[in-house]
């Protein structure tokens, strides 16, 4: 793995706004860029919309020398978009002979426990080998929800080790090296308690239902 | 579920292209729940239209228990609700569902509730129903890879989702892309066999499965 020229920040939620995953990779893309590395971000959702957004898509992976895909847990794994889009790099990069970019993922979920990441790292792991990139690591934020989709020099305070994680990170790929453990360490640390994570989280939900679902209990079963 | 009594099945196929062994796999097991009497809905994913899911979450505040969004998503919910089985079938992609299986599976959202619950060591949603279902997965991988680091991420995927999916019963079989009908069906029926269901047809010997087929993973979750 040589220090990278070129970035390509894959931004995979499919939420259109306010995106904790669009939070935490445009940071490190800042970071990138303010040590010399040329940036770019793609919105995968987008992208896969129209075949001109995914050839764009297939230039931005081609000419890239380091691709960092940011997105939220879905089930588990990995959104359905994001898988597309891997299945069809895949494929893109089985004819882009000798190109080896280097991959890192980034995955952020509202569950507070980041063992319940590993699984969609491990998958992004996987897609690297199969692709023929270069796996250089993955970072895992459990409690996504603390960032809540805003800019995270915003919230650098509360999410200061998150930041910590990232410098180090911009660093370590900026030099041609993978993620570092201690990035790897401190993204996983919390930022809060599990159990005042649980209480603020549910107190949220009740809250945004008493103002969004025009008494329809939030408990109620449709299908029943 | 009854363990006696048939009941209703719901089969997502995952399916991307015509994949010969997911073939017979989808027909070993559309004939082998039909024998044993169960009702089958028989999904094909590719052939809808189910839009990404949109992670806003209003399935859990706007519209309680149902997606927001009117396209073939919101029937997830619904069909999997409706079912005493629920199974998936796809090609292991880098260890995960294909993206055909996953623009479905992102819809089951609204079964459960919001709220986060401590579980064990985890957290997790708890459900929103009270309905019970059991869960089967089928994955194909590149002959010769019944072993390879996908197929292992495949297992523990589908151990992780049961632990937030909460199946009373589970299997999960890996096939190897190439293995021929007599192999398939065999290993479909051991799978059929974890999770209750008792094929009518031919009987086939079910330990002899485990020689045709990875199909040692199977649970129960508290």
């Amino acid at each position: 793995m040589s220090a990278p020229q070129t970035a390509l920040l894959l931004i995979g939620s499919p939420k259109p706004k306010e995106s904790s995953s669009e939070s935490l990779g445009a940071y490190l893309f800042e970071e990138l860029a303010a040590r010399g590395v040329k940036t770019q971000a793609v919105n995968v959702v987008k992208a896969l919309r129209s075949d001109e957004a995914t050839a764009a898509l297939r230039a931005a992976v081609a000419a890239s020398d380091l691709i960092v895909l940011s997105f939220p847990l879905y089930v588990d794994s990995l959104p359905a978009p994001v898988t597309l889009a891997l299945e069809q790099i895949a494929v893109w990069n089985a004819d882009a002979a000798g190109h080896r970019p280097a991959f890192v993922a980034i995955c952020q979920s509202g569950f507070p426990e980041v063992e319940q990441n590993e699984i969609a790292i491990e998958i992004c792991h996987n897609f690297a080998d199969a692709a023929g990139f270069v796996w250089a690591g993955g970072l895992i934020l459990a409690a996504g929800g603390m960032v809540g989709g805003q800019p995270l020099r915003k919230i650098k305070g509360m999410m200061r080790s998150a930041v910590s994680a990232l410098d180090l990170t911009a660093d370590a790929l900026a030099a041609g090296q993978a993620v570092p453990e201690k990035a790897v360490v401190l993204m996983a640390k919390p930022a809060i308690p599990k159990i005042g994570y649980r209480f603020m989280a549910n107190w949220g939900w009740r809250s945004q239902l008493k103002k969004e679902a025009g008494g329809t209990p939030l408990d109620a079963r449709p299908y029943a | 579920m009854n363990d006696t009594l048939p009941g209703a099945a719901l089969l997502l196929d995952g399916r991307r292209d015509d994949e010969p062994t997911l073939g017979l796999a989808h027909d070993a097991l559309v004939e082998g729940l039909a024998a044993g009497g169960w009702a089958v809905d028989d999904w094909r994913l590719r052939d809808d239209k189910i839009a990404w899911c949109a992670g806003c979450f209003k399935c859990w505040t706007t519209t309680p228990g149902m997606c927001a969004h009117h396209d073939d998503g919101r029937e997830v919910a619904e069909r999997w609700v409706r079912s005493d089985l629920i199974v998936f079938l796809t090609p292991v992609t880098f260890g995960g569902y294909s993206s055909e299986l996953k623009k479905a599976l992102d819809h089951v959202i609204p079964i459960l509730l919001p709220y986060l619950r401590k579980r064990g060591e985890d957290t997790h949603h708890p459900q929103r129903y009270e309905r019970e279902r059991d869960l089967l997965v089928v994955g194909t991988v590149p002959a010769g890879q019944p072993d390879s680091a996908g197929a292992r991420t495949f297992r523990r995927l589908v151990e992780r989702n049961t632990l937030n999916m909460e199946p009373p019963r589970w299997a999960t079989g890996v096939l190897e892309e190439g293995a021929g009908e007599w192999e398939v069906r065999v290993a479909v029926d051991a799978l059929l066999a974890k999770v209750g269901v008792a094929p009518a047809r031919d009987a086939v010997g079910v330990t002899t499965a485990q020689d045709k087929c990875d199909s040692d993973r199977e649970g129960a979750v508290a």
